[in-house]
């Protein structure tokens, strides 16, 4: 839940007043992630009037305009349209690739976790069922060329639980 | 599908309304944890509660006007020049204008809830036929209304007939009806408006200025009452002048304006044409013109009604995007100084906070124009000047704890944010004596028109800044600590609004402290009174900066 109240420069302007950030640099960096996720008018609009991924875009330009040296996120890729998803993707991997910066995030979604992460923990109930880098947890899960979806299943030991629960959508729907 | 399905349908949607309207979770507040059982049952008695305050005030007023009616105990004086068929069309005329403006202040304040709160759109994938959804969209925006509008349509004629007579009592029906359909084509009018202009509306420019005005008028129904007190006697005489005059133009344009028209008819009907000593046969023709202009705009305003209804409705708050370029520059502040300007964007767009801000200082501008119109005979600009700082203080400070629920809206995302507690307190403190002093200034501005004594007002107004200033770090400073003792974030307030009330009592305590001393120590002599004010004002600063910067302040 953002200021719904306040468009996006405003709102923007507040967080870049609270990190303490100088016109120049905060204006730069606006410019260039907005143009980025072509956000054009709805700069000027209300944020409860956009879409949950104009809203989205205007959380993670919050999120990266004061270039903090540990970027933490949740979900990021939630609700945005394809191309900034791409764009997102890179944004990530060229913010560690800057050196002296780490992302740590949180995803639902396995195939972005696979492509992005250097490490990746594993949590299921509050708990953390594995963490390590793709090839480490592959080698505990004893299975190679594992997807990291199916090192997930078999870490929370859900992969069982899964197969059942097709079978018995086959069954409820004949 | 039947109305009476209809009717089934929007007791669900009602429901859901009034639980949005009473506990404004979509809008980021947390919900009491009590079953939901129990919360529905307690949105809908506060919903029921609302209304019958409304509909009592209303009540008030109409039992009010009738008892003027048949005493004519106002003002004899400018009575005994007033014609009895006139005063009664004037009261009437008063009475009406009031109707509107309650019923129409209502609907203000609930249109955009009813709108933001998504309750029609939730239908459209259910298999209801566009009939149903319509019958249900009416009937929904006419519950908002129900017992308020009831008590118009049936109180008015009720206490109209038995001041003048029951024929009188039917003669004012169309008044009452007509009066109720404009109330409500306006709430919807307005409704929408705040939409697109005013939650809608795009940043920068000359927008701020039209949302700000907007929400002026949003306030201005709840002055309606003041304002016809302080108009009623000017209006009278204007009454009596036209009186002796007889038909004049003057009386035909009065004849032919809202809702003097309908308020006539009952004054004819009781006592005939000659009771107001303003009718020719032009007045007459005048009257009978008007009658059925608005009787057809009011016929045009229900079908209006009914069609747009729907579609108001089922707007979403996520509109288009106009294609119009924007500015990517910002400037950020200090921290404290965002607060406030964050506050103030916030209040602009939503009018419950706007009402935080706008009322205290509406009611100085209030009582600014009532300084100014009271003659007084014997003026003492110390007197004006101290009754002026001491209730701009106690307003501004009454009101000054509930700027936290600005807080509540992004709570889960504000908490992410580098935010400390001093600077949010900083920045609310200087909201509240930004309203001090312009609620002060705006009371001994309008009196230097009578008074023509700035430097005594600056000081006044000087001498108790530091007190209201003490009073909000003490209000704000004892909010923390509760909160933090509570293992409370201080931004969720809800779970204990009656905190949030009881710290305004040393708050209040606090500003009124200096003006008594003055009024002690005057008598040495209005500087040193001033002199003790300003001092104890500010130690009291000092007392207020301890609690919130203090030993165990957050």
């Amino acid at each position: 839940m953002l200021y719904e109240a306040l468009t996006p420069r405003e709102f923007l302007e507040f967080v870049a007043s609270v990190r303490r950030m100088d016109a120049a640099t905060a204006t730069r960096r606006l410019e260039s992630y907005s143009e980025a996720f072509r956000l054009g008018p709805e700069l000027e609009e209300p944020i409860a009037t956009l879409s949950n991924g104009t809203r989205q875009k205007v959380l993670i330009i919050a999120a990266l305009l004061h270039a903090p040296p540990l970027l933490v996120l949740d979900e990021p890729l939630n609700s945005l349209d394809p191309r900034s998803v791409r764009i997102m993707k890179d944004v990530l991997q060229r913010y560690v690739a800057s050196g002296g910066r780490g992302v740590l995030f949180s995803t639902h979604t396995m195939e972005v976790a696979e492509q992005l992460c250097h490490r990746v923990g594993i949590l299921d109930r509050g708990a953390l069922r594995g963490e390590g880098t793709l090839a480490a947890l592959r080698a505990r899960v004893e299975a190679g060329d594992a997807s990291l979806e199916e090192i997930f299943l078999r870490l929370t030991e859900q992969d069982v639980g899964v197969r059942a629960a097709v079978d018995s959508l086959d069954d409820a729907s004949v | 599908m039947s109305w009476r399905e209809a009717v089934r349908i929007s007791n669900v949607a009602f429901t859901e309304l009034s639980l949005q309207a009473v506990f404004a979770f979509r809008q980021g507040n947390v919900l009491p944890a009590d079953r939901a059982k129990d919360l529905v049952a307690r949105s809908r008695r506060r919903v029921v509660q609302s209304k019958v305050v409304i509909s009592a005030v209303l009540a008030l007023v109409t039992l009010g006007a009738a008892a003027f009616i048949r005493q004519k105990s106002l003002n004899p004086e400018i009575l005994s020049a007033v014609p009895s068929g006139l005063f009664q069309s004037a009261i009437l005329t008063g009475l009406l204008s009031l109707d509107i403006a309650l019923l129409w202040w209502t609907g203000v304040q609930m249109v955009p809830t009813l709108i933001s709160s998504g309750v029609l759109p939730t239908l459209e994938p259910l298999p209801l036929d566009a009939r149903t959804v319509r019958r249900v969209a009416t009937l929904l925006y006419l519950r908002l209304f129900d017992l308020p509008a009831l008590t118009v349509l049936i109180l008015t004629p009720a206490a109209v007939g038995l001041a003048l007579g029951p024929l009188a009592g039917a003669a004012v029906v169309p008044g009452a009806v007509v009066a109720v359909v404009f109330a409500l084509a306006l709430s919807l009018l307005t409704g929408r408006f705040f939409l697109h202009r005013v939650q809608g509306s795009r940043g920068g420019g000359g927008r701020s200025f039209v949302r700000w005005a907007y929400l002026v008028l949003w306030l201005v129904p709840a002055f309606g009452m003041f304002a016809f007190i302080t108009a009623a006697p000017a209006f009278l005489r204007a009454l009596a002048a036209m009186a002796v005059q007889g038909p004049s133009p003057a009386s035909t344009l009065l004849a032919a304006a809202f809702p003097f028209s309908f308020a006539v008819l009952p004054a004819i009907v009781a006592g005939g044409v000659g009771s107001t000593s303003i009718f020719s046969s032009t007045t007459v023709l005048a009257l009978v013109g008007a009658l059925a202009v608005y009787g057809a705009l009011a016929s045009w305003a229900v079908v209006w009604l009914t069609s747009s209804v729907r579609s108001l409705l089922f707007l979403s708050d996520r509109g288009r995007v106009d294609a119009l370029p924007a500015s990517a520059s910002v400037r950020p502040s200090g921290v404290a100084w965002a607060v406030l300007v964050k506050d103030m964007r916030i209040a602009s767009r939503t009018p419950g906070y706007a009402f935080l801000v706008l009322l205290p200082i509406l009611d100085a501008a209030a009582l600014g124009l009532l300084t100014y119109a009271t003659p007084t005979s014997n003026p003492v600009a110390a007197s004006l000047a101290l009754g002026a700082v001491t209730t701009a203080a106690l307003l501004a400070t009454f009101f000054g704890p509930a700027f936290f629920a600005i807080e509540v809206v992004a709570y889960s995302y504000g908490r992410s944010l580098p935010l400390s507690n001093r600077s949010i307190l900083f920045g609310k403190v200087a909201l509240i004596s930004f309203m001090y002093l312009l609620g002060a200034s705006l009371i001994l501005g309008l009196a230097l028109l009578r008074f023509f004594e700035p430097l005594t007002f600056a000081g006044f107004i000087l001498a108790e800044l530091p007190a209201v200033i003490g009073a909000a770090f003490l209000e704000l400073g004892l909010l923390f600590r509760w909160a933090e003792r509570r293992g409370l974030a201080i931004t969720n307030l809800y779970t204990g609004a009656w905190f949030a009330l009881a710290v305004s009592i040393p708050g209040l305590a606090m500003v009124g402290l200096p003006p008594l001393l003055f009024e002690v120590t005057q008598s040495v002599g209005v500087a040193v009174g001033l002199a003790v004010m300003a001092v104890v004002a500010a130690l009291e600063l000092g007392v207020g900066s301890v609690v919130a910067f203090g030993r165990g302040a957050s």
